[in-house]
């Protein structure tokens, strides 16, 4: 079961336009936030499927970015990311692809995220309403819940170290 | 502890407890969190309040959304519904004015609360805000409403799907006025059972629903399908209240919601390749936007 709580259902409060193209994507931007304790130097987001065709309409760009920047889903500072990202020095690269090679739903983000000499590739899944979960990090297949208030990871050991 | 996998231990539980829909979801909620009952309410009622503000505010905001494709429709209807001139009253009137407000906002990129997603925001706090005003139903007992609400909504996400992408519009707009049909019901005294009819009632009547949003933009058809939930979960709840039953159970509908998105076409879940986004005027939006996005970014 991928609902657990009401809240689930009614809810998030949440900046606009969708719970599955903006508000779901931001808890995975924030996953990475978080796994660095700093936004990222630098952050390739590749969208698929549905994202790539519609990601620009939904916001679902600077709603990764918001997250990347360490905001919340009712963060009303979302439909100014881009202006943020650029002001904080993240450099931001988006590309899109029709199918997603790991994980099979129209809803996916694959994000490569470097910090100082810190790397993560990220794949994240929005699963509807709100509710997302990471799917791989660094080609590993995980299952980890990210929307609500339960983020259980011991973040440091899923970093990996660029050799650069 | 409580699990609710179907409508009908749904009912069964209602039964067994002597609970409405909604009592029944927050013993569940503090069963599996964990929560005093009083926090759960508290968080819920966080999320009528954010409602309440998105009615508040949208009902005044005439404002264009950045797409230039929606906006200032809500202003229009409550002019129109103030005048008594609505054919539909002022019940399924303002729960239509309210949920325009929201939907507007949510395109504005302002905040709303999912119900169950952003796409479909306007329907709940739509009938919610309007029975209160115009049935006398107090805050609190909206608070209960959303316990109904999303007690229907997640045996609907779990058993089928909630999102346009996923399985359609029916499973969006028809989730969330399936929802709101149910919630109408208990909040106007009807019964756990007549609430689930309510809710495969208003279910029944938009399967099939595409999501097939102009541009990839929640506006168009999405926010008028958010009104027009409204009104087909009245219509709904009143069915299931003068007694009549669906003669498809509600586990059932939901299935068959599920079977018709898993059939339907890619083109025709929001990916914005198929239904009204193909129309002549939707792809010269979509042309006039694209060209805005590409010299913008």
């Amino acid at each position: 079961m991928e609902f657990n709580s009401c809240f689930d259902i009614i809810g998030p409060i949440m900046v606009g336009p969708s719970s599955s193209h903006t508000a779901g994507v931001v808890s995975i931007g924030k996953f990475i936030y978080d796994l660095f304790e700093e936004h990222p130097d630098e952050a390739h987001i590749l969208f698929c499927d549905s994202f790539a065709e519609t990601y620009q309409g939904h916001g679902t760009d600077k709603a990764v970015i918001g997250g990347l920047m360490g905001m919340g889903t009712d963060d009303s500072r979302i439909k100014n990311a881009f202006e943020n990202a650029y002001k904080a020095g993240m450099k931001v690269i988006i590309n899109v692809t029709k199918k997603c090679d790991y994980y099979d739903h129209p809803n996916t983000v694959i994000i490569s995220a470097k910090y100082n000499y810190q790397f993560v590739k990220v794949g994240g899944v929005s699963l509807g309403g709100g509710v997302s979960k990471i799917f791989m990090i660094n080609e590993k297949m995980v299952d980890i819940p990210v929307s609500g208030d339960n983020n259980p990871l011991k973040r440091k050991d899923l970093i990996m170290y660029d050799r650069n | 502890m409580i699990e609710i996998n179907s409508m009908h231990e749904l009912l069964q539980a209602c039964r067994r407890e002597k609970s409405t829909i909604g009592e029944i979801m927050l013993q569940m909620e503090g069963n599996k969190s964990g929560k005093e009952t009083s926090t759960i309410f508290d968080m819920m009622k966080e999320r009528l309040w954010t409602m309440k503000q998105s009615v508040e505010k949208g009902t005044k905001d005439d404002s264009i959304a950045p797409s230039g494709i929606s906006g200032g429709d809500s202003v229009k209807m409550v002019d129109y519904i103030n005048r008594g001139e609505a054919l539909s009253g002022h019940l399924i009137g303002d729960a239509m004015s309210y949920s325009l407000a929201v939907s507007e906002s949510n395109a504005r990129m302002d905040v709303i609360v999912a119900t169950p997603t952003a796409g479909a925001a306007g329907i709940l706090p739509g009938i919610l805000f309007s029975i209160h005003k115009n049935n006398n139903i107090p805050l609190n007992n909206l608070v209960m409403g959303l316990f109904t609400a999303s007690m229907l909504g997640y045996v609907i996400a779990n058993r089928s799907f909630i999102s346009g992408a996923a399985g359609g519009c029916q499973a969006e707009v028809g989730s969330a006025t399936a929802m709101a049909a149910g919630t109408i019901v208990e909040l106007n005294g009807g019964t756990p059972e007549q609430a689930v009819h309510a809710t495969a009632i208003a279910m029944k009547s938009l399967l099939g629903l595409v999501c097939d949003p102009v541009a990839g933009l929640v506006e168009v058809p999405c926010i008028k399908r958010n009104v027009i939930g409204t009104s087909i979960a009245f219509s709904a709840a009143d069915i299931a209240l003068a007694g009549i039953e669906s003669r498809i159970p509600c586990d059932e509908v939901i299935e068959t919601m599920y079977n018709i998105g898993k059939e339907m076409p890619g083109n025709l879940k929001e990916t914005a390749l198929g239904g009204l986004a193909m129309t002549k005027t939707g792809q010269e939006v979509k042309q006039k936007l694209f060209r805005r996005w590409c010299h913008n970014e």
